[in-house]
């Protein structure tokens, strides 16, 4: 039986000495990223940590997620730009998205972490029924993600216009304890305040 | 999240075995296999360690 593909996103956050080889660094990898199924990547990077970088993978593939993760490919670009202690990786897929904004222009300030939630059901619900709240802080885009190791794990991205918008947002108390309050916990990284610097489409 | 990717084993995997008692990156290694193999996920490991003798030295919460 051949398995069926599947979507997945796979996210990395860490810091590297030099984040500007991070780029070069997958470009020259294209054909690799293609045999693993990648069909887009997304490069961030921070606009508060010069050293911190965000790299989302969006993948169609037959895999299983710890197959590709045990890959060479894996391992040897970290080894390429310069990370010793391996980052945890997120695996899973889009389970909610909201565009507040048809064309938003220029990058706006992106603030994305990994959450627990009591129940997942509950919680979605609650994001759809409350989505105004997103609009009227200023928000452009919201993502979500559900891990596929635990369905009570969470990865998000909350796209601002601008570092005003997003400072206002990251100083709400309501807001932390709903979203942030994970951050830097255990095996979750620390809260990645940034913008999108490079995007590539590959063609299967 | 993945934090052993040589082996596949989660934050889940590697909590529960905390939970369990372990208190070191060895000791982790020996009930789940994370860290056992390349050794480069053992910061990660130690991270989820301390995470969880934090909270259990937290006050518990109020209903």
């Amino acid at each position: 039986m051949i398995p069926e593909t599947h979507s997945m996103v796979l996210t990395t956050d860490y810091r590297v000495p030099d984040p500007s080889r991070v780029w070069p660094l997958l470009q020259r990898r294209r054909d690799g990223l293609a045999a693993l199924g990648a069909h887009h990547v997304f490069v961030y990077t921070s606009t508060v940590d010069p050293e911190r970088v965000l790299v989302t993978l969006a993948l169609q593939t037959r895999e299983p997620v710890v197959e590709l993760l045990r890959s060479r490919a894996f391992f040897e670009w970290f080894d390429a730009v310069g990370v010793e202690d391996l980052p945890a990786v997120f695996a899973g897929e889009l389970i909610e998205r909201f565009d507040f904004v048809d064309d938003p222009g220029a990058p706006g300030i992106v603030v994305a972490g990994v959450m627990c939630v009591e129940d997942p059901g509950t919680f979605r619900r609650h994001v759809r029924d409350t989505r105004d709240l997103f609009l009227k802080a200023g928000i452009r885009r919201v993502r979500m993600f559900e891990a596929f190791d635990d369905p009570d794990e969470i990865m998000f991205l909350h796209e601002l216009a601008d570092e005003d918008s997003a400072r206002r947002w990251l100083q709400r108390p309501d807001v932390t304890a709903e979203w942030f309050s994970d951050a830097g916990v255990g095996a979750y990284p620390p809260l990645f305040i940034g913008r999108l610097a490079h995007m590539m489409r590959i063609e299967s | 999240m993945y934090v052993c990717l040589c082996l596949g084993v989660t934050s889940d995997t590697i909590g529960r075995a905390v939970a369990a008692g372990a208190t070191t990156s060895k000791q982790v290694a020996d009930a789940c296999g994370a860290g056992s193999e390349c050794g480069r996920c053992r910061r990660t490991v130690r991270a989820i360690i301390a995470a969880t003798e934090s909270d259990r030295h937290q006050p518990p919460r109020q209903p």
